[in-house]
């Protein structure tokens, strides 16, 4: 091989060098400021986790898995996954190769960027190597493989639902611009490479192009313009690529290092949010997975158009649609980079004013003597708090009870002289102080009892004791595992009934604290269990959600019917939830008689 | 010319207006899902303002019953327009054809175990206003032993739109102090309060028994929703609530509470709208062709409403509105005629 230019420059390369250079300095300034941005003891946690040996192997699994193979969207959809792979790694391994020929050919041109890009057509074949050959056909190959993802993506335009997605994005004109320069790109590379394959050696692809051109072109001198066209759509894309959601590309290698640090949300669009804002691929997974685009309405509060919203600063829209979330947390599990959906609204809810003056006097006169001296230190297994939802749905508590008593277990009431309640509805309306209140009361009688279990009947006040209480030395227990526990032990025995269960997983059990299990293997043993049309962690919430601030009866009441054509799809006898929360918004509404987990596990046992 | 009237639903409304149709010389045709004519009414005891009895009422309504065919167990399967005629197949076999509907199917009542915070079915102590006048009736309510404290709590299922049902069901207020007086005279020993939201006393002589049951009988009004019940370790209830007006909490262990459940629409409103082409509001009772104007017709030529179906009313009213349905009805014919 030799050179063709002794200069080894050509003009055509400058909008691609303009954009590449435009691009680089635009993300080192993004890294800048999302390093600034987050807290010191953050910036010191993702320094460190960069030494940790076991941390950064996991970093480059993701970089690879998630950035290059998109594993993700494979296991949603095939198609999906070949798609966005495809043009991933495939441009990736043109980059990789491209620099490989760079180096071992023409190793002095190696610090120049462009060299590896347009490699073709700097260079000449003199004669034919094996290695050569196999790097030109590596080269080709993985120019297919771009091609027919790009070919998909086409289609995809069209007819998303061929890859699973009902709804897509509608897309920002920058957006549009970066998507065509994008698909522009690498069928232009294919006619440049074809133009120059007869002096610069191509492949069973290239070549077969350049007979094609060198047969209808007479001159084939002219092909600096396909190089032209190729450079400009690079650069073009490279320019946009800043204010497009092409961003991600860039951002997601940013992203994962950072999460995988362990780092949360802290700020609404600073910081780690930032770096999530940018690597949303506003791909609209999240436009399915919503709850709330059961109306068409309300596919404008989606999460893809929430993150929207905050980086145009659109402050006033943004909070909308923070306030209305249900914080069922459906989008996050779905989202191909994990995005902290919930967390990053929160942080937006916490930073507004808030003028209500909570009087929590009342704390100190409550009866706290009665309950200790109820309570006889060590003496106690159990200890039992049934919430305040529970004083509207009686029946849960007294369901836990039966259970607890023919079980033989020795138990009290936390909540018997009245609830102080958990604290969760008012973190998720983002008033941390005042919920701290709360909860520093809360672990009081908790600790006072001196009972090594709490039990919670609530999947609401579960999440919270689980997550944000530091209950070190108690174990705190959902009635669900501790009630299966109890079966699988013998310590109660339960009929089986001819029955057909359907069960609902509650947002903030199953999503929010991963319990899938327990439950189904319980109600398998009173009954049936059929499957819902959608489950585990991607059943669709009841609608009742104390997450949204602001969504309407009527809108409630749309998504609670979509939930219940979702758990009915199999034709079960009884819905089944463990939240009582849950259970009151689908009674409202359905036609199946909708019970709680205890209750059904009460009515089964033999006594 | 003698034409057919088929009226669906035999209590007041449908009694009554069968009767005026008749007079009219038109044949109707009255059917009843239940074994006896009298729908609600003919599960109650005494009537609001002056305690008249409803066996009187009822008697009177249905004592002139000459001309009128009536079928009771019965219920509709379906209904078939042909050009000026309704074909409608009952569930006994019997096919009808009729020259006009009217549709007094009344109201549901509220089904009191949703609103599981007042613990109905749960705790053994809690009744409706239907099963205090079922007692009222039979004397036996294994729920009711002597209580020393009762609570009655009004807007069961009214004005409330999580459980549904966003109307005033205007006559649970009336009937409520009618009830408190009458376990007042049951059981003069008894506390008696009333959980309310707003009273609504607004016909002749129910504000007389309103301060009756204050004066005469001693009864306590609280404003204020109760907020919760639980049952205690001897299975008394207790019962939490705020006096809005003192604006304290209350928490008062009583051995009897009485839901005043609602008026929501006919459970079948939904299916037969679906057979007729009648328009349903928002709220699931049927929308007259106009609510002053025409408030007995419906949209679809030909089919007629009277009585709570078209939403809450009082016994006068639905007397009252079968009435102007059986002279629309017969207007209709008239017009038809020309």
């Amino acid at each position: 091989m030799r050179e063709r230019f002794i200069s080894g420059f050509d003009h055509f390369v400058l909008p691609f060098m303009l954009g590449m250079i435009f691009v680089l300095v635009w993300c080192a300034v993004g890294l800048i400021k999302v390093m600034v941005q987050i807290e010191r003891k953050d910036r010191i946690k993702v320094y460190k986790s960069l030494i940790n040996p076991k941390i950064m192997g996991k970093n480059i699994r993701d970089w690879f898995c998630d950035c290059l193979f998109h594993v993700k969207l494979w296991k949603r959809n095939k198609v999906l996954g070949y798609m966005h792979s495809s043009i991933a790694f495939g441009w990736f391994m043109l980059i990789v190769i491209g620099h490989i020929e760079t180096f071992l050919y023409i190793p002095e041109r190696g610090g120049l960027f462009y060299y590896p890009i347009f490699f073709r057509y700097f260079m000449a074949v003199e004669s034919t190597t094996l290695r050569g050959s196999l790097l030109f056909f590596l080269m080709d190959f993985f120019l297919l493989v771009v091609l027919s993802g790009i070919i998909l993506a086409i289609i995809k335009r069209f007819r998303s639902k061929l890859m699973g997605m009902r709804r897509t994005t509608k897309l920002t004109l920058l957006d549009r611009i970066g998507l065509y320069s994008l698909w522009a790109i690498f069928p232009l590379r294919l006619i440049a490479e074809g133009f120059t394959a007869g002096v610069g050696g191509g492949s069973f692809l290239t070549v077969p192009v350049n007979w094609v051109f060198a047969s209808i072109l007479s001159k084939p001198e002219n092909f600096t313009i396909a190089w032209w066209a190729y450079s400009i759509a690079l650069g073009t894309f490279m320019f946009v690529l800043p204010f497009t959601r092409y961003m991600h590309i860039p951002a997601e290698i940013l992203l994962i290092p950072l999460k995988n640090a362990g780092i949360k949300v802290r700020r609404p669009r600073k910081g780690y949010a930032l770096a999530e804002l940018y690597s949303c691929p506003s791909c609209g997974v999240c436009l399915d997975a919503c709850p709330m685009s059961v109306d068409k309405a309300g596919l404008k509060n989606t999460t893809v158009y929430y993150v929207r919203q905050v980086k145009r600063r659109n402050e006033p829209r943004a909070l909308a649609i923070a306030d209305k979330c249900l914080m069922c947390g459906k989008c996050s599990v779905l989202c191909p980079i994990d995005i902290s959906a919930t967390d990053l609204r929160l942080a937006l809810r916490k930073r507004q004013p808030y003028n209500i003056g909570h009087d929590f006097s009342y704390l100190d006169k409550l009866p706290n003597g009665a309950l200790s001296s109820a309570v006889s230190v060590g003496g106690e297994k159990v200890l039992y708090y049934a919430g305040c939802m529970s004083s509207l749905t009686p029946m849960v508590s007294q369901s836990v009870q039966k259970v607890l008593t023919t079980a033989g277990i020795e138990f009290t009431l936390m909540d018997e002289n009245g609830t102080v309640c958990c604290g969760r509805p008012l973190l998720l309306s983002g008033r941390t102080e005042e919920a701290k209140a709360l909860m520093e009361k809360n672990k009081e009688i908790i600790r006072e009892s001196g009972a090594p279990i709490l039990l919670v009947s609530c999947a609401i006040c579960y999440r919270i004791f689980k997550e944000d209480y530091d209950l070190e030395g108690i174990q705190v227990i959902h009635y669900t595992e501790y009630f299966e526990q109890l079966a699988a032990e013998g310590a109660i025995k339960l009929n089986k009934q001819k029955l057909k269960y359907v069960y609902h997983d509650p947002c903030e059990l199953g999503r929010g604290c991963g319990i899938y299990d327990a439950p189904r293997k319980a109600l398998t043993r009173v009954g049936d269990l059929v499957p819902a049309g959608k489950e585990r962690k991607e059943s669709i919430c009841c609608g009742g959600s104390l997450g949204s601030l602001t969504l309407s009866h009527e809108e409630r009441g749309r998504i609670t019917d979509h939930s219940i054509r979702n758990l009915t799809a199999n034709s079960p006898d009884r819905i089944v939830t463990a939240c009582p929360l849950c259970m009151k918004t689908f009674s409202r509404q359905s036609e199946v008689k909708v019970v709680d987990f205890a209750q059904v596990i009460a009515e089964n046992i033999i006594e | 010319m003698k034409r057919n009237v088929l009226i669906i639903g035999g209590g007041p409304a449908g009694i009554e207006a069968a009767r005026r149709i008749r007079d009219y010389g038109h044949t109707p045709i009255l059917i009843e899902k239940e074994a006896r004519l009298g729908g609600h009414l003919a599960k109650w005891h005494k009537l609001f303002p002056d305690g008249e009895s409803t066996e009187e009422v009822l008697t009177a309504l249905t004592s002139d019953m000459e001309g009128i065919k009536w079928f009771t167990d019965t219920a509709i399967v379906s209904i078939n327009r042909l050009k000026h005629l309704y074909v409608a197949i009952f569930s006994n076999g019997i096919t009808v054809q009729a020259d006009a509907i009217l549709f007094a199917t009344g109201f549901s009542l509220f089904p009191a175990e949703k609103k599981e915070e007042y613990g109905y079915g749960i705790y053994n102590n809690v009744v409706t206003n239907a099963d205090l006048e079922h007692f009222f009736n039979t004397g036996n309510d294994p729920r009711i032993k002597d209580p020393k404290v009762i609570g009655f709590v009004h807007c069961v299922g009214s004005r409330d739109e999580k459980a549904g049902n966003r109307q005033c069901s205007k006559v649970c207020c009336a009937t409520a102090v009618k009830q408190a007086c009458e376990m007042k005279e049951r059981y003069p020993d008894a506390s008696i309060y009333c959980f309310y939201m707003d009273l609504r006393m607004f016909g002749r002589k129910y504000e007389d028994l309103y301060l009756n049951a204050q004066r005469k009988y001693g009864i306590f009004f609280v404003r204020g929703r109760v907020s919760e019940v639980s049952e205690d370790i001897e299975g008394r209830l207790v019962v939490k609530a705020e006096d809005t007006l003192a604006g304290k909490p209350l928490r008062i262990t009583m051995d009897l509470l009485v839901l005043m459940a609602g008026m929501s629409p006919c459970i079948e409103n939904p299916e037969i709208a679906s057979m007729t082409g009648i328009h349903m509001g928002e709220d699931g009772f049927f929308m007259p062709r106009d609510l002053m104007l025409r408030p007995v017709e419906s949209h679809s030529k030909g089919i007629f409403l009277a009585g709570a179906v078209t939403g809450p009313k009082t016994i006068p009213e639905t007397l009252n509105e079968a009435r102007a349905a059986a002279m629309a009805i017969d207007n209709y014919f008239k017009q038809k005629a020309e």
